[in-house]
């Protein structure tokens, strides 16, 4: 570990051209303070995202300890339609995070430590991922596909590497954050160079310059002041007037001896950091009002660009999967068919039967993983009735079948929670009529707090496991 | 100079292991990318992950720097800032539904994916943002000429 603070040996000197200028990024937002305000938001919004996406991952892929419950009815329709809301307002605050800390991709010399070309290299499956899980999630939510990996697996494992990441970053800029946000962060900024406080920080080092002088010693050492003092040229009076530490552009890594919000912006030069924060929270929230009404009940009238409406689509409702897709058109209008339920006591019914079976009705919203939902009312036969006449005990997993012939939904599992749940039907129809064929006719599975891909459509058969 | 009688305190062990964790997190996103080849396809994958990173940093930004350079011919100090948020909100909007706005996606025989006029849809957003962003100059212009004319001497 040892190694890790070791000062490289510094790189030749070279003239310092283009992106590599000392002044090659003059805009005033390249601060720290911006950089940690908006990785706080971010890291928020990306947490939000990833545990909302563990939620729907483990309620499509539940280990056999994990029976999730059939209530709240709304619970997935909020973690989902929360996923894709999120993910959509981070566009925003990921490009103007990605802006303000641009200067330090070609920050000089390149690598200071081991420890600091560590904390460089963790910044690509960072960023990589970041761009990857958005824009990924933005094509798939319109049903763009032109890539060709399989878009729920490669996202999900792609998650875990940009969270690990994060946590990495996390770990590596803490002290950064805490001297340049909240209450008290001056003391912090002051302390960060104490001894101790952050043994392999490369962070809150001056930039070295092109070298007049001896080296600022990287590692915080017990020597009184080591970080204002070699500081050359940002006049460093923390709160003088003069002091306008983030104008230069180069967070020079002196985050720790700056208190920006001392430093009033100074006005007319452009954006401000609090007019970034605003242009910032202005995007997410335009983004969030047109497209957050394909999940929030009401809000369908302001839905403007989300990749769904919730009343638009066969009986007033959208489809994912239509019965052309799926091929199954000519098996699902079969006269013949019929229903299969296999337990104890096996039977099989017609249409008419299934029908007639008992008529329940239930206004359950279908949950897209896509974050959509629509509201709707359901009636058919209730599922634990229909598993009752088979002589299924009450704590028996079941099987339902879709007459689709293949793809990784034709089948779903329904465990005991929702299986049993009043609620759940082997619908028929919707909204009073018989169910349109994109909807599932002549049967589907609807159930409380359940993603859609596994509301399974074309059902002809329940199989007791 | 060597800190070998120098104890780490908690925040540096807090750290350290956050560290850690975040390094087998980020070890395992890597296994299971490339433990399930046929989904993941890892050589797409990666271009995917490389592609993009590279798109922003030697395109995105020396776009956007481009821009922000041309505007400070173009725009007055007190106006820019506003046409500058605006251009960064403009964006994100584009960009969080692009796929819908350009037409790509959705499946021919299923008229309920992206179903609506995105094209017209996206500029009455962004004609409400630009409004907004109008309506803010003016203040900034109003504002600015009753400070002239309040201080006569003042520019």
């Amino acid at each position: 570990m040892r190694v890790l603070p070791e000062r490289l040996p510094r790189p030749p000197a070279i003239p310092r051209r283009g992106p590599l200028r000392e002044d090659a990024f003059p805009s005033r937002l390249h601060d720290p303070r911006m950089a940690a305000l908006l990785g706080i938001w971010l890291g928020v919004a990306f947490g939000v995202c990833f545990l909302t996406g563990l939620v729907s991952h483990f309620m499509q892929h539940p280990p056999s300890w994990l029976d999730w419950p059939a209530r709240p009815v709304w619970l997935y329709r909020l973690t989902q339609g929360l996923h894709v809301a999120t993910g959509l307002a981070s566009i925003p605050l990921l490009l103007a995070k990605l802006w303000t800390v641009y200067p330090r991709l070609w920050e000089w010399p390149p690598v200071r430590s081991v420890a600091h070309a560590l904390e460089r290299l963790t910044i690509v499956p960072l960023v990589a991922g970041a761009l990857f899980q958005l824009a990924t999630g933005v094509a798939n939510i319109a049903q763009w596909y032109r890539f060709r990996f399989f878009f729920t697996v490669t996202h999900y494992w792609v998650a875990w590497i940009t969270i690990g990441a994060l946590l990495l970053h996390i770990a590596a800029k803490v002290t950064v954050v805490r001297a340049n946000v909240g209450r008290g962060r001056a003391g912090r900024a002051r302390d960060a160079g104490g001894p101790g406080s952050d043994q392999a920080e490369p962070e809150p080092e001056p930039e070295p310059e092109p070298e007049p002088e001896p080296e600022p010693e990287p590692e915080p050492e017990p020597e009184p002041e080591p970080e204002p003092g070699p500081e050359p040229k940002p006049k460093p009076k923390p709160d003088g007037p003069g002091s306008d530490g983030p104008r230069t552009g180069e967070p020079t890594g002196d985050a720790v001896d700056i208190d920006p919000r001392a430093a009033p912006d100074p006005a007319g030069t452009g954006l401000s950091r609090r007019g970034l924060g605003i242009a910032v929270g202005a995007a997410a929230g335009v983004i969030t009002v047109t497209s957050a009404g394909q999940f929030v009940p009401g809000l369908a009238s302001l839905d403007l660009l989300g990749p769904r409406r919730p009343d638009v689509g066969p009986q007033g409702l959208p489809v994912n999967r239509t019965a052309a897709a799926a091929r199954v058109r000519t098996l699902a209008r079969d006269p013949g068919y019929r229903l299969e339920v296999v337990g104890p006591r096996p039977y099989t019914l017609s249409l008419v039967e299934l029908r007639a079976f008992g008529q329940h009705i239930s206004t359950l919203p279908i949950t897209c993983v896509e974050g959509w939902s629509a509201d709707a009312t359901w009636h058919g036969p209730r599922l634990r009735d229909l598993l009752d006449a088979a002589g299924i005990p009450a704590g028996a997993t079941v099987r339902v079948e879709s007459l689709e012939s293949r793809g990784g939904y034709r089948a779903s599992e329904v465990r005991p929670p929702h299986a049993r749940d009043p609620l759940t039907l082997l619908a028929t129809g919707l909204d009073g009529a018989d169910l349109n064929l994109d909807h599932g006719y002549p049967a589907r599975l609807i159930a409380p707090n359940r993603p859609g891909v596994l509301q399974t459509k074309w059902v002809h058969r329940v199989v007791m496991l | 100079m060597k800190r070998s009688g120098v104890r780490p305190t908690v925040g540096a062990v807090v750290r350290g292991l956050v560290a850690v964790a975040g390094l087998a997190v980020l070890g395992y996103g890597v296994h299971g990318l490339l433990g399930m080849p046929h989904a993941t396809h890892p050589p797409q994958a990666a271009r995917w992950l490389i592609g993009g990173l590279l798109l922003h940093d030697l395109v995105a930004f020396p776009v956007t720097a481009a821009v922000g350079f041309v505007l400070t011919r173009l725009v007055r100090a007190p106006y820019r800032a506003v046409v500058q948020g605006t251009l960064l909100a403009s964006v994100s909007v584009a960009l969080a539904s692009l796929p819908l706005w350009r037409g790509y996606g959705g499946a021919p025989d299923n008229p309920s994916v992206d179903p609506l006029p995105y094209g017209r849809n996206l500029a009455i957003v962004l004609g409400a943002v630009w409004a907004v962003a109008a309506a803010l100059i003016a203040m900034r212009a109003l504002r600015a000429r009753r400070g002239r004319r309040a201080a006569p001497d003042g520019s």
